[in-house]
């Protein structure tokens, strides 16, 4: 394993004990200037209940993450994402048992939920929902599972309504997407393939691919990341330490970033299954001159682990090596220095860059 | 039938236990109408039992609506009242890095040594490292300090407030003091002091204790106006004293009415005495390295100093003790309790014996004033039975068992205390410090014995305490690093923990494959995604179990996966439905290896693609391909029988091509032989006729003989 560049400074990194699993952690987008919040899944074994929680994490005196307030959710979160809605903070929750939850915070207080849409089990998929993306604008999500249906949700005044637009009837499972534009998304499943579809093409993926470098074993695409500045390229993290950009105008030629099966295992930071990937705005790309060809920064969490940003022909950056699994992580996008992940070992870190 | 009750509405268990002197009652509602015909109890996951209810079986007739049974999860907490189950696991995530760090250490020393003939210089540094891991276990079980010190020191706050202590972290320094500290070892007693300071409050909750005592008379401190005519004033300082807490009574001391100024005049004398009994109490000789910031007591290192100092300390006493002036100090309990406290300090065992609560405190109390040096083990062991002849101990808590087998010297007894008191988590990690006390302890724990089934003793606990681990869902990715540590049985638990994990939620397989990647267990790893390929493909994730399959390579079952894919694709392979198979295709690749058989579906839609584009009147190169197709599908043995008519239907404008034959006389002549194949086939009892117009076979074989025609004529 490759022991990343060093960095002049040392991140910090704080961590902290949850005595729950953390099924997943994001940062809820600035309301306010003051607020700086993490949404997290929670799931109590003890208890065998699940719930969504907003933590405040403040500096003063000392790093601290504290909790303000809870949603409990009827099933375990299989898939968190936040994002901005009018002036409010929108959440979207799908759970193992096939249901999914919208809320939206308070106006007023934005670390409390004030309304929560949802939709049953068994309405949009027939098992779990493996993962569920909102669009920027927080108008509709896409949900994928490995029933291989791909649907569209729409968020209503009072009410969630949804469009099937595929069902492969489990002939393909899918495990994650992630929206480009308003009318394009891209997903992800078995076998390293990726999905490109678009709603004004309706009947199927527009595009699609099968990454197979690795002759000895296949794997899982298990994230997916497209950069709002370059739609055309869709960035893939899965099995085996694989990251793998994908770019539509030469869908026959993936670039291994990092990857068992890359043929360079010196630059791979991780052998495991790479968990999460998101592009990282505060890593400035080294080579600025030739802008449009190269793929940016990203930052990847994993199995064995690891934190760390990979880049096109550089060295992995090694963030943070754990003793345990990072199960996610999310790149807080008005302070981008900073990084809050969740950790195997029912606890929260939030790694804050120099 | 063990524990069923007669009468109705609520059924009790009585858990067997020899332990606990009040059996625990748990009523379980199972909410069933009697009569109860069975009733079966199993373990579940971690502590959960399962009890399984069951009515006897009804006449067919009484139909009363009633469910034949029902199953019961009773959730049982281990609840030792010091520690949560979140707090366990927290303790059991801290612990893996420091386990593992140690393990990996003693395998390199033990390949080093293996190496060279000669002892290894590593050896002995070798409880070092034990002291690292020791520390960085204790650090786990709670921390004593008592937050930052508060601004203004409140001088009536004789007592640190600290946060509760807890017995396991207790037990844990016990053992580091005395198996794994062999750098602190002459200052031993020293740190026998400290340890009761830090922890006699633990034993409060069963016996009165110096510390409850100090507890008591803080609370009432406050509201005295008089100190010193308070005989609880002198008790407790004499008894703090004893135990050598000399930091609290020298501040104690100075709480005495003479200090205050408009007494200072009058009581000159009486206050010169307490100032001389306060500066002696702080010149204690103490023979340890250090002392923190703000303690009282002069360090010495050296054994000589020491000794020089202590006599000369013995000897002010004394002096003190003959002083005249005793004669002048008027006020009574002063001069009685000053007096009493120098009794102490001269070690008078009638004094010390008084002054102390229990026998620990008395038998450290016997170290700081009767003997301050070092002994063996042995002749600590003889103090204790003495100690424990004066000041016998009522309700025994759980330290003091293993307090007396350690210094009785019995490895077992250790041990089994430790198990029964804090469990399996303990006993496998502080294996660790009692091998390194003693050659003895490390041969008793680590000879292989044959009632064990030929492991040893520590293996045993380890394996235990990864049970333990395992049963948990959140903890069983932990118990492989203790099972791998196992060198006999490890590996093969290891293999049935990992084959028997649930496969069914996507995240925990791929955990669960990641260990078996870590430890090359390649055949365990096949044999779940194998469970998994087949788990997805009955749920119908037909792409899910095939993926899973092909990771495996069980070329068996995808050979019978293929035969059914080829049925369904028969039926449902239209041009429409086509877009769903795209993405099952595409996962199965072209390489014939690993898909058993299946590789037919991706020529078929090779063949199905380009036949789409002669249809949509493409040109002739397209055409081709299509023939191309056909042909090789044709030829490949794995293109099933089933699919011979179908193709050659579908391929009709194939082979009445407008412009030329597009087949030649050899390619005609093999479908033509294939033709032949079906037709003699269809006598046999298992063929399965096409879903096609009766007339295909007829129009086909017209379609062969006229394009053989056109050939042979172009030929």
């Amino acid at each position: 394993m490759a022991i990343g560049t060093a960095l002049s400074e040392p991140p910090k990194i704080y961590r902290f004990a949850q005595s729950k699993y953390i099924d997943s952690v994001r940062w809820l987008p600035p309301i306010s200037a003051l607020d700086r919040l993490a949404v997290i899944a929670v799931f109590d074994s003890d208890s065998d209940s699940s719930s969504i929680q907003i933590h405040s994490f403040t500096q003063d005196p000392s790093p601290n993450l504290t909790p303000d307030s809870q949603w409990d959710s009827p099933s375990r979160v299989s898939s968190l994402t936040a994002s901005q809605f009018k002036h409010k903070s929108l959440v979207a929750a799908a759970a193992f048992s096939g249901s999914l939850h919208v809320l939206l915070t308070d106006a007023m207080d934005p670390s409390s939920f004030e309304s929560e849409l949802s939709l049953p089990e068994k309405a949009l998929h027939d098992g779990p929902i493996a993962c569920v993306d909102v669009m920027d604008c927080g108008l509709e999500c896409v949900t994928v599972g490995e029933d291989g249906r791909v649907n569209l949700v729409s968020l209503g005044e009072s009410e969630l309504s949804y469009r099937r637009i595929f069902d492969s009837s489990g002939l393909v499972s899918f495990t994650s997407a992630k929206w480009a534009s308003p009318s394009e998304f891209a997903t992800g499943g078995f076998g390293f393939s990726l999905q490109w579809w678009d709603q004004r093409k309706p009947g199927g993926a527009v595009s699609q691919f099968k990454g197979d470098w690795n002759q000895r074993a296949s794997g899982i695409v298990h994230s997916i990341d497209i950069h709002p500045s370059r739609k055309h390229t869709c960035l893939a993290g899965g099995s085996l330490g694989t990251v793998f950009a994908w770019d539509l105008r030469w869908p026959q030629q993936p670039l291994l970033l990092s990857g068992v099966g890359s043929g360079e295992a010196s630059c791979s930071p991780c052998e495991s299954d790479v968990w999460e990937v998101q592009y990282d705005p505060y890593v400035k790309s080294s080579n600025v001159g030739n802008v449009s060809s190269r793929i940016l920064p990203t930052m990847i969490c994993s199995e064995d682990g690891i934190l760390a940003v990979v880049e096109q022909g550089e060295e992995p950056i090694e963030l943070s090596a754990e003793p345990c699994a990072i199960n996610s992580f999310d790149i807080d996008q008005q302070y981008p220095s900073d990084v809050i992940y969740s950790l195997e070992w029912e606890s929260i870190a939030i790694l804050t860059r120099p | 039938m063990p524990g069923v009750e007669s009468n109705s509405g609520e059924r009790s268990l009585v858990p067997y236990s020899l332990e606990l002197p009040h059996p625990v009652v748990h009523s379980i509602h199972h909410g069933l109408k009697p009569p109860i015909a069975r009733l079966s109890i199993s373990w579940s996951l971690g502590n959960t039992l399962r009890v399984s209810v069951l009515r006897p079986p009804s006449d067919e007739d009484s139909d009363d609506g009633e469910v034949g049974g029902k199953v019961v999860e009773v959730k049982l907490s281990n609840d030792d009242g010091e520690n949560s189950d979140a707090t366990w696991r927290r303790i059991a995530y801290g612990s893996v890095t420091p386990f593992a760090h140690l393990q990996s250490r003693r395998s390199t020393i033990s390949n080093l040594s293996n190496m060279s003939l000669s002892p290894s210089p590593y050896s002995i540094d070798w409880w070092e490292y034990v002291m690292e891991y020791s520390k960085d276990i204790n650090s786990l079980l709670g921390s004593l300090d008592s937050g930052p010190d508060p601004v203004i020191d409140d001088p009536k706050m004789v007592l640190k407030r600290t946060e509760e202590p807890t017995s396991i972290k207790a037990a844990w320094e016990l053992m580091e003091i005395f198996y794994a500290d062999k750098q602190s070892q002459p200052w031993q007693l020293e740190r026998l002091v400290d340890w009761l300071a830090d922890y006699d409050s633990l034993l409060s909750s069963t016996h009165p204790t110096v510390h409850s005592k100090l507890v008591d008379f803080q609370n009432e401190l406050s509201s005295l106006q008089v100190i010193e005519d308070d005989p609880k004033y002198w008790d407790v300082l004499s008894s703090a004293l004893a135990v050598g807490w000399i930091d609290i009574v020298v501040k104690m001391l100075r709480l005495h009415g003479s200090y205050q100024l408009h007494q200072l005049g009058n009581r000159e004398t009486e206050n010169g005495l307490v100032e001389a009994v306060a500066v002696l109490i702080s010149k204690k000789p103490r023979m340890r390295p250090g002392v923190e910031d703000g303690k009282l007591g002069e360090c010495f290192k050296a054994k000589p100093d020491f000794i020089k100092a202590w006599e000369n300390w013995r000897a002010q006493i004394t002096k003190l003790d003959c002083s005249g002036f005793w004669l002048q100090c008027d006020h009574h309990q002063t001069r009685e309790g000053l007096k009493n406290m120098i009794q102490v300090m001269l070690g008078n065992i009638d004094s010390l014996c008084v002054e102390t609560c229990h026998w620990i405190e008395l038998f450290i109390s016997h170290f700081l004033y009767v003997r301050p040096l070092k002994v063996g083990l042995e002749s600590m062991y003889g103090l204790v039975q003495k100690c424990l002849q004066l000041k016998p101990m009522l309700g025994a808590h759980r330290l003091i068992d293993i307090i007396l087998g350690i210094l009785g010297e019995n490895t077992e007894v250790v041990l089994a205390e430790c198990s029964r008191a804090f469990g399996p988590w303990m006993v496998a990690h502080a294996i660790e410090l009692l091998t390194t006390g003693s050659d003895h302890a490390e041969s008793l724990l680590h000879e292989e014995r044959n009632n064990l089934g030929g492991i040893s003793i520590a293996e045993l606990h380890r394996l235990v305490y990864a049970q333990v681990l395992s049963s948990h869902a959140l903890t069983w990715q932990i118990a492989p690093i203790y099972l791998s540590s196992c060198m006999k049985q490890g590996m093969g638990l290891l293999e049935i923990l990992l084959s028997k994990l649930p496969t069914e939620h996507n995240e925990t397989l791929l955990k669960n494959i990641e260990i078996c990647r870590l430890y090359e267990l390649d055949t365990v790893s096949s044999n779940i995604m194998k469970i998994a390929g087949v788990y997805h493909w009955k749920h119908g994730r037909k792409g899910c179990g095939v993926f899973w399959l092909q990771q495996a390579r069980d070329e068996v079952r995808l050979t019978r996966i293929a035969q059914h894919l080829f049925d369904s694709v028969g039926k449902s392979i239209s041009d429409e439905s086509f877009k769903q198979w795209e993405g099952l295709i595409e996962l199965l690749g072209s390489e014939s290896k690993t898909t058993g058989g299946l590789d037919f579906l991706h020529k078929y839609r090779d063949f199905k693609k380009s036949l789409k584009q002669v249809r949509d009147g493409k040109t002739t190169d397209a055409a081709h391909q299509a023939v191309e197709s056909l042909i090789s599908l044709m030829k490949n043995p794995s293109t099933p029988r089933c699919f011979w008519l179908p193709l050659l239907h579908d391929s009709l404008k194939l082979l009445n091509w407008q412009e030329r034959p597009l087949l030649n006389v050899s390619q005609t002549d093999l479908l033509l032989n294939k033709l032949q194949e079906l037709s003699m086939a269809k006598l046999r009892p298992d063929f399965i006729e096409a879903d096609l117009p009766s007339e295909a076979l007829s129009c086909v074989r017209l379609a062969l003989a006229s394009n053989l025609g056109r050939a042979i004529l172009e030929e």
